[in-house]
């Protein structure tokens, strides 16, 4: 009888071989660009690109925190999306509870947005 | 939330990774597991108890009253502790004994109901603790009450759980409130170091813990401890000690636990975050987050992984005895009471390790007694660390607690009681906590972990003396120069601080009592039910 | 036997729990003190010294009560403390134990009459108080678990009395007694529990933590029961102290307050003694046999290293605390001679130094009080300004010295009588610590007190009349037990004997030789117990 285990582990070589197979394909193709492509450094080429523009002020500018708190709820509400979708396709199967289960989950997350807002969050100062 | 836990249980007590089946016209419904009420109200009073607080605190900000959050938050974990009693009772009855709930995702037994009202004893200390720290700090709203009553119910769903995807998710309702609690105090920057530090180190450590669960279920074919332990008990379980991936998954929840419970080497954050958190978060951290860790942490190695105890236990010994030594010496270096206190907490962990190391019914049970002990205990310590930091929540130096007992006498008493009692000196809980844990060493015949153990405690008891020189001994000269004004103890505070010195002492004279509860409280793996 | 007589008991026909009466009276004491204002410092007082005559009167009694020839415990009383674990409220006195309760009891009352705290009286009595419960409940605990509660808590209190009211480096030398002391009892921990669940699980019977159950069922190993002895020894040693872990001691006596360094040497250091005698010598005979020569070369190294330190010390407290090493070593060598006039003359000795020295303390404190210094070259001539002072003092050196006639002679010549017989070279080497001990104490006399007075010494105050009846009862006592001890040694014997018999039917190679010197020739109403100390 074939040990379990190491058929786990030949599932997981193939996976190896894939991933070695992936890095040196992306070795093979830059090192083919180093070797064919000129070489004409210019102090143009070493300027950070930004859409065509010249770029101003420094490189670690700080971005305003305001939109800090949008990409938090973006992602709060994004997730809740990611679980309402497969949930609705199954909701059948699920029956009530299913439906009593999403409505909790659901109000959960309208509270942190009714918390956020009652703080004062969503006021763009 | 209750399904949540349910359907994941279900799920995963097949013990296969079933693919999502495919979409068919006619419908069968779904069999949902049968949910035991009684068995989750404990976890259910302080989950809704916490969301319900966040609602009103939403809708009706600023016009509740401080104390009323108080007054709610005690009464909510007083509840939870009502609520348990009658599953002591059930439980502890012969006929019926410990059962568990909702498809075997929670187990009901005496070491759950016992972690259970520690944790529930802690949320009652530290919120009574907080009120008056609140008002001095300036910090309106509840927040901090709400995190701590969903704390607690992490706390008590990782120790209750009898699935390892149930126990992580209780790990992570407890760590991710205890993160946000720890930069509760926002304007002061060492609040907000310690949160950060704390989130990113528990969420490494979380990660660990997650890919130990995935290894253990790799090599056992399920997540549920009950099926776990029997798999690991068959012949084809035996065998498994020789290849890595169970030892690693064991390996990985080692380091998991480690760092929840602050086990050298896992301790780095350990000081940094105690110092800078809000003090009585400290003293929550102290208390139930270390009550929750250990609890998960005995059930799963002590119960899940007990059939191979041999591979575990060397790599526990090792941490105990790091924690011990490690923690006490560098306690006694240092200058801050508050990182002090850290520190010996690093070395009570060791102490508690001792009995997870042993791995046996005394073993789970000392583990179980120094829990209880140690709360009251730590919670007494911080809170007299909150009253003496004054307002800013920054004066935790060895020197501001110079000509302490001239100023305020009873204050310093009750510093020094608990002091003493961390210390383990007779006629307090801590003496009987480390009785218990090194008796349990003795029974174990495992005596140079019993003889570590008491040194470490000598050595740690320097660490106590120091703040009692502070607080007594300081010289005429120093007391002339700059010595600082009384500090206020507020009502609340000065009611955990009674309660937490009564109970210490109490138990340093009738241990009788909890001793036998603790002995009652052996956890159980019990079937799906 | 006598064993079976030691496990049953007796009570005496007192009619309350005597013993829980006199260790919970001053516990009881702190209580009310600490309810009291603290401003009302002779009230304090008052209720201090109430509560500790209070305790030390029923020892009084105690003694008057003794059953001289019963040589198992008395006065017992027992109760549960924790079912679960077999450890129970179980107290009891024999000839070993009563004369230093009755000592304890007569101590601290003079201790907390001498004393005169400068600040925060309320919390020095209070300890002192506490003090004195724990050191009494150390001498009645018959359970090992309870033994070292008591033993241990009375770190607490001595702590606080040497770092609160202590002088110059005081913190320091609290510090050093508080981990001294607990790094020695820390391991002895470990070595109950080993002794009580190996005895459990040799015997089959369940966990118990009863002292003379242990004792009479020998149930552990040859090697294991010498390494728990050795972790008992430990603690033993450092309370005593022995030789390389006295050095806590000179620090503590010479900073503490006088009171603290009266009950220091008095009682304390007697706790170590003690603890060889009933917790090792009784629970491990073998042990204790096996190991007695190591003890007894500490014991001479003890007394002749106290003796040559003390010979050499400017400061007279310390010159005092370094003569304690040197008298507990004749003590030590008594006891680990392992025969019947070792044993009495350690036990009565331990009563001896405790008088005198605590004596000597209380006179020194009077001097510092008068001059504030201990410096014995600025001291000199006090004769002739302070001649009463001068004779009580003369009076407790030589009670020191163990000049024949006083309480001195009697327990340093029964310990040496002991260990000539028992161990012949090692008792010829501390005779020398006989003659070392008139060396630093005359020599020290002689400066203190000879010669014409200069400066403050000249106008000295002699002894006041509270401080003269502070030193009464412990002249009398000192002259008393010198012209008369036959009392004292009277109700010793029986448990000596009984001792001396038990560690004989459990050593194999043990030989108790003829007894050539009776201490009690006349009228020996218990000529029995000879019989059985002379078998083999």
């Amino acid at each position: 009888m074939p040990n379990p285990l190491n058929e786990l582990l030949r599932q997981y070589l193939t996976v190896a071989i894939f991933a070695g197979l992936g890095l040196a394909m992306v070795g093979a193709m830059l090192g083919v660009g180093w070797l064919l492509r000129p070489d004409r450094p210019e102090p143009q080429k070493y300027i950070n690109y930004e859409s065509g523009v010249d770029p101003l002020g420094v490189m670690w500018s700080q971005s305003q925190i305001r939109y800090y708190v949008f990409a938090l709820l973006f992602v709060l509400f994004d997730v809740e999306a990611v679980f309402i979708f497969p949930w609705a396709t199954r909701l059948e199967a699920y029956g009530a509870f299913g439906l009593i289960e999403m409505a909790v989950f659901i109000f959960i997350l309208a509270l942190g947005l009714v918390y956020a807002w009652r703080k004062g969050v969503l006021r763009w100062v | 939330m209750i399904g949540v836990l349910a359907r994941l249980a279900q799920d995963t007590g097949d013990g296969i990774l079933v693919p999502a089946e495919p979409i068919q016209a006619g419908v069968t419904q779904i069999a949902t597991p049968e949910i035991q009420w009684v068995a989750l109200l404990p976890h259910l009073i302080l989950v809704v108890g916490g969301i319900l607080l966040l609602t009103i605190a939403s809708l009706f900000r600023h016009r509740v009253p401080r104390w009323a959050y108080t007054i709610y938050t005690v009464a909510v974990a007083a509840g939870a502790i009502i609520a348990a009693l009658p599953l002591w009772v059930r439980v502890q009855d012969a006929e019926r004994g410990p059962f568990s709930a909702i498809a075997g995702a929670l187990g009901v037994d005496g070491f759950s109901i016992f972690i259970t009202v520690i944790i529930c004893a802690g949320v009652i200390l530290t919120a009574l603790l907080a009120d008056g720290y609140l008002k001095r700090e300036g910090i309106d709203g509840p927040e901090l009450f709400v995190l701590l009553l969903l704390a607690a119910s992490g706390g008590t769903i990782m120790a209750s759980a009898n699935d390892l995807i149930v126990l992580f998710l209780g790990l992570e309702i407890l760590s991710i409130s205890v993160y946000v609690m720890a930069a509760m105090h926002a304007r002061r920057f060492t609040s907000l170091e310690a949160g950060m530090k704390y989130f990113i180190l528990g969420a490494f450590s979380s990660a660990f813990f997650l890919y130990g669960i995935a290894l253990v279920y790799g090599a056992s074919g399920s997540t549920n401890m009950i099926r776990i332990n029997q798999y690991l008990a068959s012949p084809t379980g035996v065998v498994l000690s020789e290849n890595g991936l169970l030892l690693g998954g064991f390996a990985l929840l080692l380091v998991g636990f480690g760092f929840k419970v602050a086990a050298v080497p896992f301790h780095a954050w350990a000081p940094d975050v105690y110092q800078g958190a809000p003090t009585p978060v400290t003293a929550f951290m102290a208390s139930a987050v270390k009550a929750g860790g250990f609890a998960a942490m005995l059930r799963v190695f002590v119960l899940t992984f007990g059939t191979f105890s041999g591979d575990w236990q060397p790599v526990v010994f090792a941490l105990a005895v790091l924690s011990l030594l490690v923690g006490s010496v560098l306690a006694i270096v240092q200058t801050n009471v508050k990182r002090m206190l850290a520190y010996s907490s690093i070395a009570h962990a060791g102490f508690i390790l001792v009995g997870v190391e042993v791995a046996t019914e005394q073993g789970t049970a000392a583990a179980l007694f120094y829990l209880a002990a140690y709360t009251f205990m730590v919670v007494g310590s911080f809170a007299v660390i909150t009253v003496v930091g004054r307002k800013g929540d920054g004066h935790h130096e060895l020197s501001d607690y110079r000509g302490l007992a001239r100023r305020q006498p009873v204050l310093a008493f009750v510093f020094t009681i608990l002091l003493l009692a961390q210390a383990g000196v007779p006629f307090t809980a801590g003496f009987f906590a480390k009785f218990y844990v090194i008796s349990a060493a003795v029974d174990a015949e495992n005596y140079s972990l019993a003889i570590i153990a008491m040194v470490s405690a000598v050595i740690a008891a320097f660490l106590y003396l120091r703040i009692m020189i502070s607080m007594y001994m300081s010289t005429d000269s120093e007391a002339v120069t700059g010595e600082p004004d009384r500090v206020p103890v507020p009502l609340a505070a000065g009611i955990a601080l009674f309660v937490a010195c009564v109970v210490t002492v109490v138990i340093g004279f009738v241990p009788g009592p909890i001793t036998d509860l603790a002995n009652d409280a052996v956890p159980f793996l019990v079937q799906v039910g | 036997m006598p064993s079976a007589v030691i496990a049953a008991g007796a009570t005496n026909g007192v009619g309350f729990p005597l013993l829980t009466c006199i260790v919970a009276l001053p516990a009881l004491g702190a209580a009310v003190l600490a309810c009291l204002p603290r401003a009302r410092g002779d009230l304090l007082k008052l209720v201090a010294v109430l509560f500790a005559v209070a305790s030390g009167a029923l020892s009084i009694w105690m003694l008057a009560e003794f059953d001289t020839a019963f040589d198992g415990f008395q006065f017992v009383s027992r109760h549960q403390w924790i079912e679960s674990f077999g450890i129970s409220w179980f107290l009891g006195v024999d000839g070993i134990s009563l004369f230093l309760v009755v000592l304890s009891g007569v101590m601290f009352p003079i201790a907390l009459v001498a004393a005169s705290p400068k600040q925060d009286q309320k919390s020095f009595y209070a300890w002192m108080l506490l003090l004195m419960a724990g050191s009494m409940g150390a001498f009645v605990a018959l359970d090992l678990l309870l033994f070292f509660v008591f033993f241990e808590i009375v770190l607490v209190p001595m702590y606080f009395l040497i770092g609160m009211w202590g002088y110059g480096n005081r913190v320091y030398a609290a510090t050093k007694f508080f981990l001294f002391t607990m790094l020695g009892s820390a391991l002895m921990l470990v070595g109950i529990l080993a002794l009580v669940i190996l005895t459990s699980s040799n015997t089959g019977q369940g966990v118990t933590f009863d002292l003379v159950e242990l004792a009479e069922a020998q149930g552990v190993g040859l090697v294991a029961a010498r390494w728990i002895f050795v972790s008992f020894a430990l603690a033993f040693a450092v309370k005593v102290p022995l030789f390389p872990v006295h050095t806590w001691l000179p620090d503590a006596h010479t900073e503490a307050p006088t009171a603290g360094s009266v009950i220091l040497a008095a009682i304390m250091l007697k706790l170590g003694t003690y603890g060889f005698l009933r917790f090792g010598l009784y629970l491990f005979p073998e042990a204790t046999h096996w190991f007695a020569p190591l003890f007894l070369t500490l014991g001479v190294v003890g007394i002749i290293y106290g003796a040559v330190v003390a010979t050499m010390q400017r400061d007279l407290k310390r010159l005092v605390a370094y003569s304690s090493v040197a008298h507990l070593g004749f003590i030590v060598i008594g006891i680990f001679a392992l025969n019947a006039q070792g044993l009495e003359g350690g036990v009565l000795q331990m009563v001896n130094h405790g008088l005198s020295t605590g004596a000597l303390f209380i006179l020194v404190g009077f001097i510092y009080e008068r001059r504030h210094t201990r410096e014995i070259s600025e001291l000199g001539g006090l004769q002739k300004s302070a001649p009463i002072l001068a004779g009580v003092f003369t009076v407790v050196m030589l009670s020191s010295i163990g000049v024949p006639g006083l309480n001195g002679f009697v327990g340093e010549f029964l310990s040496l009588l002991g260990a000539f017989r028992g161990a012949r070279w090692w008792g010829a080497v501390a005779t020398l610590g006989v003659v070392l001990a008139a060396v630093y104490l005359l020599w020290a006399y002689q400066r203190v007190f000879h010669g014409s007075p200069e400066g403050e010494n000249a106008r000295l105050r002699d002894l006041s009349l509270r401080e003269g009846l502070i030193m009464v009862p412990l002249v009398g006592l000192i002259v008393f037990i010198g012209v008369y001890p036959r009392p004292v040694l009277a109700r010793i014997e029986p448990s000596v004997d009984a001792l001396v018999a038990h560690v004989d039917a459990h050593v194999e190679d043990f030989e108790v030789e003829e007894i050539v010197f009776d201490p009690l020739p006349e009228g020996n109403d218990d000529a029995e117990h000879d019989e059985e100390g002379g078998e083999d």
